[in-house]
């Protein structure tokens, strides 16, 4: 049986943040790797650096030392405008304020993340149609964000996340504006949705419960995975 | 279509709900402009173009003048009707003389022309409102409109007419005995000056009453379709005798085109600024929409879109906020030329009275003639402001970080 394939790994990631006159050390040494199709949950406490290691990790921050490698590629040696033109199609964010555009319904703010990469065809449209229905909101798909729920507004970022097939989904507490029971939709939903497109996910979430839906659970503390 | 500007399309007008109050105050600034600099630039180019077409009437498209009485001899006219862009030739004699008519008199000018050959010079028939130009002789005059008003005029009437050479023979003790002539006809040409003072008679009449003998002022000359004035006259001056010196319509009427010409250019330079201050505005709100945006610009970097795009985004809302204002603002613009006449009168009847605005405008209707150099120009201009006035906005929103700006509250 060959071994599976290391789509995102991470060695030796440090990040300090001025605080008045200290520094503080949020990352020392951190070491992270995800395999392809692989769900992984990253828990710790607020301030603990989830949020700073999935910046990392999606290359929107830079780490002061370690290495980050996207598959094949070593994304700690490109520059942030280089990384910025492989997000869009190596990974997808889930954030917990959902980040959809007002002013677009909820299948074109599924479908501004193929454009945002330049892809947009008959496929990619019939795609968001088929994500749309897959996440419940089949029926939807006109109706602008202020018209739709929290959980409804997460669905379709979890549907955009999903659009243009990344190796793999970084959710950074998707749940944390949303009621239990919906937030527990939310889980079921990025779980099974990256598993049927076999795509990694990575979870930052305070909640046990849902940490334990994933395959495999860390604990960042003290800046380093307990 | 780009994501970048399809976006900037959807956040100036997005489907499904009210125009946002920014796009309609935007595009509403920049299409006022654009409107006002249409209008103005017509009107300016209408009394412009009014002026040229009655000095052209009324003195052909090139004017040869005497430099004082000349004769008009026939090696002249030959060397006139030698050169290729002149189509007709007709010499005329003018000055001024006093009218009477009723006791009351007048001052009016009086130009005296060939008749026969002023006719394929000067299409004059076009303006006659009473009479007949068959009518006129060496006996009659036409009149102006409004001195034929002023003075109680018809045709058929006779009319007294005093020349200079009578206040000489006046004062060689001689009887003074004025010329009665014949009212032929009144013109009326729409211009208030030419309308209110001018005598049209026989260059013979003229010679007459003036002491001329066989001499003119000059000649009116019409050029062949489609010639250059400027080349015409050149050729005309190369075989004039120094006496006389051929001008365009232009140059004989330099200094009163210099002044239009610069008017308009005035208002034309104070009315860019309206549209200079509606983008301000633009970049006013464009920023505030930024700062408002942060956390959905954070996004776009997060899921793809470089900076330079992110800035694209703000200027395409610049350009399209441009072009919404400018075709706005030329629907408005040539609304308001199509109805300008019914504006101008309703204005002058709620202030000054519609006699009151012929008296001092000089013209009957408000006149009006687009160019389309200036379309272009004030279409480029608008729509280039706009997007400019994106920069700003876009430079700040490209600095964002999108890790900074997806933190930001």
């Amino acid at each position: 049986m060959s071994n599976p394939v290391t789509i995102l790994r991470a060695a030796g990631l440090r990040k300090n943040y001025p605080s008045g006159d200290r520094t503080l050390a949020v990352l020392q040494g951190v070491d992270f790797s995800v395999s392809a199709g692989e769900t992984v949950s990253v828990r710790g406490e607020s301030g603990s650096g989830k949020s700073t290691l999935l910046n990392i990790l999606a290359g929107l921050d830079r780490s002061e030392a370690g290495e980050l490698w996207w598959g094949a590629e070593a994304a700690h040696q490109l520059s942030l405008a280089e990384l910025t033109a492989r997000r869009g199609r190596y990974l997808g964010m889930v954030f917990q304020s959902y980040y959809l555009i007002p002013e677009l319904d909820a299948y074109a703010n599924i479908l501004m993340a193929a454009r945002l990469v330049g892809r947009v065809g008959p496929a990619e449209k019939a795609r968001v149609t088929q994500l749309l229905e897959r996440v419940g909101l089949g029926e939807r798909g006109h109706h602008l964000p202020s018209q739709l729920s929290g959980g409804e507004r997460q669905r379709v970022a979890v549907a955009r996340a999903l659009l243009n097939r990344p190796a793999v989904i970084l959710a950074d507490e998707p749940t944390g504006n949303l009621d239990e029971a919906t937030g527990d939709g939310i889980i079921e939903l990025l779980v099974s949705a990256c598993a049927e497109a076999q795509a990694a996910l990575v979870l930052v979430t305070h909640n046990v419960a849902h940490a334990k839906k994933t395959q495999r659970q860390l604990h960042l503390q003290g800046g380093r995975f307990a | 279509m780009p994501w970048y500007f399809y976006l900037a399309l959807k956040q100036l007008f997005p489907a499904g709900r009210r125009l946002p109050f920014f796009t309609l105050i935007s595009v509403a600034g920049v299409g006022l402009g654009v409107a006002l600099m249409l209008v103005s630039t017509s009107v300016m180019g209408g009394f412009g173009y009014q002026i040229k077409r009655m000095i052209i009437d009324t003195q052909g498209e090139v004017q040869i003048r005497g430099r004082g009485p000349i004769e008009a001899t026939a090696a002249m006219e030959q060397a006139i009707a030698r050169v290729p862009a002149v189509a007709a030739a007709a010499p005329y004699a003018q000055g001024v003389v006093m009218l009477e008519f009723n006791r009351r008199p007048a001052f009016p000018t009086i130009q005296g022309f060939a008749l026969e050959r002023m006719r394929q010079v000067i299409p004059l028939e076009r303006y006659l409102i009473a009479g007949a130009w068959s009518e006129l002789d060496d006996d009659a005059v036409i009149l102006s409109s409004l001195l034929a008003n002023s003075l109680g005029v018809n045709v058929g009437d006779l009319v007294s007419v005093y020349s200079p050479l009578m206040l000489e023979r006046m004062k060689a003790q001689e009887v003074l005995l004025p010329r009665a002539v014949r009212v032929a006809g009144i013109f009326q040409i729409g211009h208030q000056q030419l309308d209110s003072s001018t005598v049209l008679c026989s260059l013979r009449l003229m010679q007459d009453l003036y002491g001329m003998d066989q001499l003119i002022h000059g000649y009116n000359v019409r050029l062949q379709p489609g010639a250059d004035p400027d080349v015409a006259v050149a050729a005309l001056n190369a075989v004039l005798p120094p006496v006389a010196r051929a001008l365009t319509w232009f140059e004989a009427n330099a200094d009163f085109q210099a002044v239009i010409s610069f008017e308009r250019n005035m208002i034309f330079f104070l009315l860019t600024f309206i549209i200079v201050v509606a983008a301000f505005s633009i970049t006013s709100s464009l920023l505030v929409t930024v700062v408002r945006k942060t956390r959905e610009i954070g996004l776009l970097g997060a899921m793809g879109g470089s900076a330079r795009q992110v800035a694209l985004c703000f200027c395409a809302q610049g350009l399209l906020i441009g072009v919404g204002g400018t075709l706005g603002g030329l629907g408005l613009g040539f609304t308001l030329l199509h109805y300008r006449n019914a504006l101008v009168q309703f204005i002058a009847s709620l202030t000054m009275g519609p006699e009151v605005f012929a008296k001092f405008y000089q013209f009957n209707s408000l006149p009006a003639h687009t160019e389309s150099k200036d379309v272009i120009i004030i279409i480029v201009f608008s729509i280039l402001a706009a997007t400019l006035a994106g920069l700003i906005p876009a430079w700040r929103a490209a600095k964002l970080k999108p890790v900074e700006a997806l933190r930001s509250e």
